[in-house]
């Protein structure tokens, strides 16, 4: 990341040019969602005729995983701080949730929400999209759970003492303390975290929501030609990974004001 | 900020600012304060001394409650410290403390760390609160260090940072918890220097510490501990010139060595 934190004039602070690494590498991620049509209009069929729908499919995954991603940090971050509350019964809620969730496939969660979960909750009905979105988030909030607690435990116990001790309520000590130091500590796990849900946010695919996977697919299915369908695809998966990747990284550096990496 | 008292008198009847009445505290099997009885006045540096181990740094911080107390009774300014939440939070308001590994918020400059507890606690505004840490930070001689953090600072400064962080509460008493023990030798005059200032300007303090020439020099009482038990609480010129203890007398003697 240090490459492309070079880009930017030296005489920017860390800072800055980390700030500037998310603005532009977030304007790549725009630009790519709606601009892909163009380039790949130019390729010979089956791919140049086709373009529109890969660039609506790459959209679609984009936004499943921006969306879940977001609700799965906020659920990581509640069960963390139930896996840690001082109430039993709340730590083993959180417990029971980690556990139930990380022992099933991520492909049977998709299916229960979308089929199972109307016929638990009478009157309940999600589309497509949204049951995916639900799924995908509950799924890597459960992993995220165990990388915040894990920041949370590391925050050292006199941060928890100094603050209390100038009278910051636990919510402040949490918000202002302990927060901060924990979410720097546990960035890293929580970009795996998010690289892999964007890769899972494939399995949408099974619920019929029409993202990247599900356009490849079909493409390749429609037009008995494997190769440049799948491998178009693909390249589509590679550059968003790596777009959310290089903006975790300049995350990282821009939380990292003791410029230890 | 008004940190001036008008100097106590020494005569004078005042009300303590804390009590402490039997004071028992365990760790597991280990009985770590033993009926600990003493009390606190209003312009008053109370030293703290006793071997590693002697429960000096408990007491310390039972006074604050970020240790309990089994039984005993703590009362800081009138308010008894218990397991109600809302005295803890009003006493943690009056109460200042400064830690040996300093604990500064290292993701937030010097100004920030000082600025945080009046904005939350006291609901002070962003600009009112800068400017107080601005002037806490030069008081403290740091005028050019407010926008750096923790980690660019020497111990020294960072440790006068946590004294400003302390004193940006106006707190009526101030704990400090072996402000010197964490410092390279190079930098501890630069802190008790602070401290002596602030002294001075008649804030109350309650210090453990093994420098003792600062207890000769500032304090105005010496409390001694031995095995979770106060040995000695004396004036500090009887304590050090006037000492009949034996074993307090060996302790001075390894010490000053």
């Amino acid at each position: 990341m240090n490459v492309a934190l070079g880009v930017w004039p030296a005489r920017w602070t860390r800072q800055q040019r980390s700030t500037a690494t998310i603005a532009a590498s977030a304007a790549l991620l725009v630009l790519f969602m709606w601009g892909v049509a163009k380039p790949l209009s130019w390729l010979p069929d089956p791919i140049g005729p086709v373009a529109e729908e890969f660039a609506s499919g790459t959209r679609v995954t984009v936004w499943l995983t921006l969306a879940s991603g977001l609700s799965g940090i906020a659920i990581g971050v509640l069960s963390a701080v139930a896996k840690l509350a001082p109430f039993p019964p709340i730590r083993w809620a959180a417990d029971l949730y980690v556990w139930a969730v990380r022992g099933t496939p991520l492909l049977v969660q998709v299916l229960f929400v979308y089929f199972a979960l109307p016929a638990i909750v009478p009157g309940l009905q999600l589309s497509d999209f949204s049951s995916a979105v639900v799924a995908l988030a509950v799924n890597v909030g459960a992993y995220n759970a165990e990388a915040i607690r894990a920041g949370i435990v590391a925050v050292p116990k006199g941060q928890t003492e100094a603050a209390r001790a100038l009278g910051l309520s636990p919510v402040q000590t949490f918000r202002d303390v302990v927060f901060p130091q924990a979410f720097k500590i546990a960035l890293p796990p929580l970009v795996n975290n998010v690289v892999a849900l964007l890769k899972d946010s494939s399995l949408a695919y099974v619920i019929g929501v029409v993202e990247l996977s599900n356009v490849g697919n079909r493409l390749q299915a429609a037009t008995f030609e494997p190769v440049p369908t799948l491998a178009t695809t693909a390249t589509i998966y590679l550059v968003l990974t790596t777009v959310l990747t290089r903006i975790s990284g300049a995350i990282e550096q821009r939380l990292d004001v003791e410029q230890r990496r | 900020m008004s940190l001036v008292h008008p100097a106590p008198s020494p005569t004078a009847e005042r009300p303590p600012l804390i009590v402490a009445e039997g004071v028992n505290k365990h760790f597991g099997a280990a009985h770590v304060l033993r009926d600990v009885t003493t009390r606190f006045y209003e312009g008053e540096v109370a030293v703290i001394i006793g071997a590693s181990g002697s429960g000096k740094s408990t007491f310390l911080r039972t006074l604050n409650r970020l240790e309990k107390h089994d039984s005993g009774r703590i009362v800081v300014d009138g308010i008894e410290l218990d397991d109600s939440v809302r005295n803890l939070d009003a006493i943690r308001r009056e109460v200042g403390m400064v830690f040996q590994q300093f604990n500064l918020f290292p993701h937030l400059t010097a100004l920030e760390n000082v600025a945080l507890a009046p904005r939350r606690v006291r609901g002070a505004p962003r600009g009112e609160a800068i400017r107080a840490a601005l002037e806490l930070l030069t008081r403290v001689g740091l005028a050019d260090h407010v926008r750096k953090h923790p980690f660019q600072l020497s111990g020294g400064q960072q440790q006068r940072v946590a004294i400003a962080r302390a004193l940006a509460m106006n707190p009526k008493v101030l704990l400090f918890d072996e402000p010197t023990s964490a410092l390279d030798p190079e930098m501890i005059n630069e802190v008790l220097d602070v401290m002596k200032d602030l002294a001075r300007s008649g804030m109350t303090m309650i210090v453990v510490t093994h420098e003792m020439r600062f207890a000769r020099e500032v304090g105005d009482r010496i409390l001694f501990f031995d095995h979770g038990e106060l040995l000695q609480d004396a004036p500090v010129d009887e304590f050090f010139e006037r000492q009949r203890n034996d074993r307090i007398r060996a302790f001075l003697g390894q010490i000053t060595h």
